[in-house]
């Protein structure tokens, strides 16, 4: 087995920039690196936050992720939605407003498997305008078969790219194996989806370091695969089940700087901000560099009909806002909140190449 | 006062508003009244028929006077914008389609090999097509040859506010063009607008500037004037630049007089 890095992990030539305004010491302040944050992401995208929730399908897991709440040597109760479950889920959600929906689960056990992963993601398509997937790492024609089911997009996190670290933490199960791991995003967009999510769970390693690993792997991903869509999510580590302490503490000044830094190194990519974060740091950082947003979400299976289920989520939600107050919070900053900003016509594998020129079929649902 | 043609619509406005980036729907809606534009894009994926808060096509068509360009924008390939095109004139009901085709997410650059097919079909449909391209002469006249309604070459890059990077090929499309060239994308200020339209443009499609202004119903006005003054001026015949001194002891007395 070749376990040496891959090349492109190696020190780029054109990071020395994002580098220096990872650095609190450096001649960026935050409030310098906030003002061209901000002025980028207005040209770019505008007065809008798009926005999504997350669906969890299923918390069987058989991974030992030493921070996660869904680790397998933990009692959590587990539970898999059925496809009738998932209707029930998606109308609820839908009732929110939401027509963008992130489905996920934890790694590949029996309970819940690629077979049930793409008939769920069919299920999702089949209700929403735009259905993305964070589940476990699959093969290439694996992933052409869920974007042929109607994903569009995955997210997969390295958590952290300090090797030694990532040993330690991911105690045992396929999320062990770290380069198997770092060459998932490259298989699904080979694979045909269209976008890929990327990220490291901050407080894992050191955070500045991961930050720029985590650069070299998007500017890889963009440079191989033109057509690739990325996105960036900054998780920092929630109280969750098993009490894990985190080696590293990631600030809110940190955390906001290395968003800017982003936003300003990468222009074009979106960048995520979930509901682990407090109103105040969500409300603060829109308009300043973030482009999506979760919403009202449940990181509990079945939490969208049964919200007082009794079961503890992947992580704590910290913006528990209702989809009004979280939405009435952007109004007043000026930022539109979108839904629905996707449709059903541009659902299917990216590559032109295998695709029909003329689709015969007009009455697809918008 | 001469109109602008498109397939068998006119229009006075020579402005084409975008409708996406404002910080709310009804500060869009006071942008496009300002505007007096008459044709207005609109992209598919921010139809909502389920959600009327978060729907921009309905609110649109109750503007009085406004026709609608349904767009393709998330469309990454020929089949996609195809399948969008259609979509949007069951529900729009308009012939218009603006071919938006960006096969990355990132940078919105038009997809010519893609745009170029997808246009081709849609011409053949019946659609007044209106392709999004990079700014290439040979392209704009493929797809003049295919049947399309106008071509939309882009000054700079979507919301980069570059203005006319590409003037020297908007002024090959524009000289060579049989039908309307309107520019989109990029333009900043008005100032910008007003000379694309000097150069001969037949209109201009302005979303980023206006959406992100300060005030946009005010800037959307300002567009509106700017596009005004550039059009009339373009029709009224602009004075030559000339930096040429002429040299106090001519060049070619050695020729004599003139017989």
């Amino acid at each position: 087995m070749n376990t040496l890095l891959p090349e492109w992990l190696n020190p780029a030539a054109d990071e020395a920039r994002i580098r220096e305004m990872l650095s609190p010491d450096s001649r960026w302040t935050l409030e310098h690196l906030a003002a061209q944050s901000r002025a980028i992401t207005l040209r770019r995208f505008g007065r809008t936050m798009t926005l999504y929730a997350p669906l969890y399908l299923s918390n069987h897991c058989s991974s030992g992720c030493a921070y996660c709440g869904f680790a397998s040597d933990r009692t959590t109760p587990r539970r898999r939605l059925e496809q009738e479950e998932i209707r029930k889920e998606l109308a609820a959600m839908k009732r929110l407003g939401i027509s963008d929906v992130l489905l996920l689960t934890g790694e590949r056990t029996k309970a819940a498997d690629f077979d049930y992963l793409r008939t769920s993601v069919a299920t999702a398509a089949a209700d929403m305008q735009r259905v993305t997937v964070e589940a476990f790492p699959m093969s290439v024609a694996e992933y052409r078969e869920l974007a042929e089911a109607g994903c569009t997009g995955i997210t997969i996190y390295q958590e952290t790219y300090d090797r030694a670290r990532y040993g330690e933490l991911h105690r045992w199960g396929p999320k062990k194996e770290f380069l198997e791991r770092l060459d998932t995003p490259s298989r699904a967009l080979e694979g045909g989806i269209k976008t890929a999510g990327l990220g490291v769970l901050l407080g894992l390693a050191d955070p500045q370091e991961d930050a720029i690993m985590l650069y070299r792997h998007l500017r890889h991903l963009g440079k191989t695969y033109w057509r690739a869509g990325l996105s960036v999510s900054f998780p920092r580590i929630r109280p969750q089940t098993g009490s894990y302490q985190p080696p590293f503490t990631v600030s809110d000044h940190l955390l906001a700087r290395m968003i800017f830094a982003f936003r300003i190194a990468l222009p074009d990519v979106e960048l995520v901000l979930s509901t682990r974060e407090s109103p105040a740091f969500r409300d603060g950082m829109a308009g300043l560099g973030i482009t999506r947003m979760s919403i009202a979400s449940r990181t509990t299976v079945g939490g969208y009909t049964d919200p007082e289920s009794g079961d503890q989520g992947q992580f704590d939600i910290f913006d528990d806002r209702s989809v009004e107050a979280f939405c009435k919070a952007l109004r007043e900053k000026n930022i539109e909140p979108v839904f629905k900003n996707w449709a059903h016509a541009y659902n299917g594998p990216s590559s032109p190449e295998t695709d029909e020129r003329a689709p015969e079929n007009v009455n697809t649902w918008n | 006062m001469d109109s602008l043609h498109l397939g068998s619509y006119t229009f006075s406005s020579r402005l084409i508003l975008g409708t996406g980036k404002f910080s709310s729907s009804s500060v869009m809606l006071e942008a496009v009244k300002a505007s007096g534009s008459q044709l207005v894009t609109v992209a598919l994926r921010r139809f909502n028929r389920e959600q009327p808060e978060d729907d921009l096509f309905t609110p649109l068509s109750a503007i009085p006077g406004i026709t609608l360009m349904p767009n393709t924008s998330g469309a990454s390939t020929a089949a996609e914008a195809v399948r969008a095109a259609r979509i949007s004139r069951e529900l729009s009901g308009s012939p218009f389609i603006k071919v938006e085709i960006h096969p990355n997410p990132q940078h919105l650059m038009p997809d010519s090999i893609e745009t170029y097919e997808a246009s081709k079909i849609l011409a053949k449909e019946g659609f007044l097509v209106m392709p999004y391209i990079p700014a290439d002469p040979v392209l704009a006249k493929r797809l003049e040859e295919a049947g399309c309604a106008s071509v939309m070459p882009l000054g700079s890059a979507i919301g980069s506010g570059q203005g006319l990077a590409t003037a020297e090929m908007l002024r090959i499309i524009i000289r060579e063009s049989n039908i309307p060239v309107i520019v989109d994308a990029g333009l900043r200020s008005p100032s910008e607008a007003a000379l694309a339209m000097e150069m001969g443009c037949g209109a201009v499609l302005v979303n980023s500037a206006v959406a992100v202004a300060g005030d946009p119903p005010a800037m959307a006005e300002a567009f509106a004037e700017a596009v005004a003054a550039g059009h009339k001026a373009c029709r009224a015949g602009i004075m030559d630049k000339s930096g040429m001194a002429v040299a106090t002891s001519p060049l070619t007395a050695f020729l004599g007089p003139a017989s």
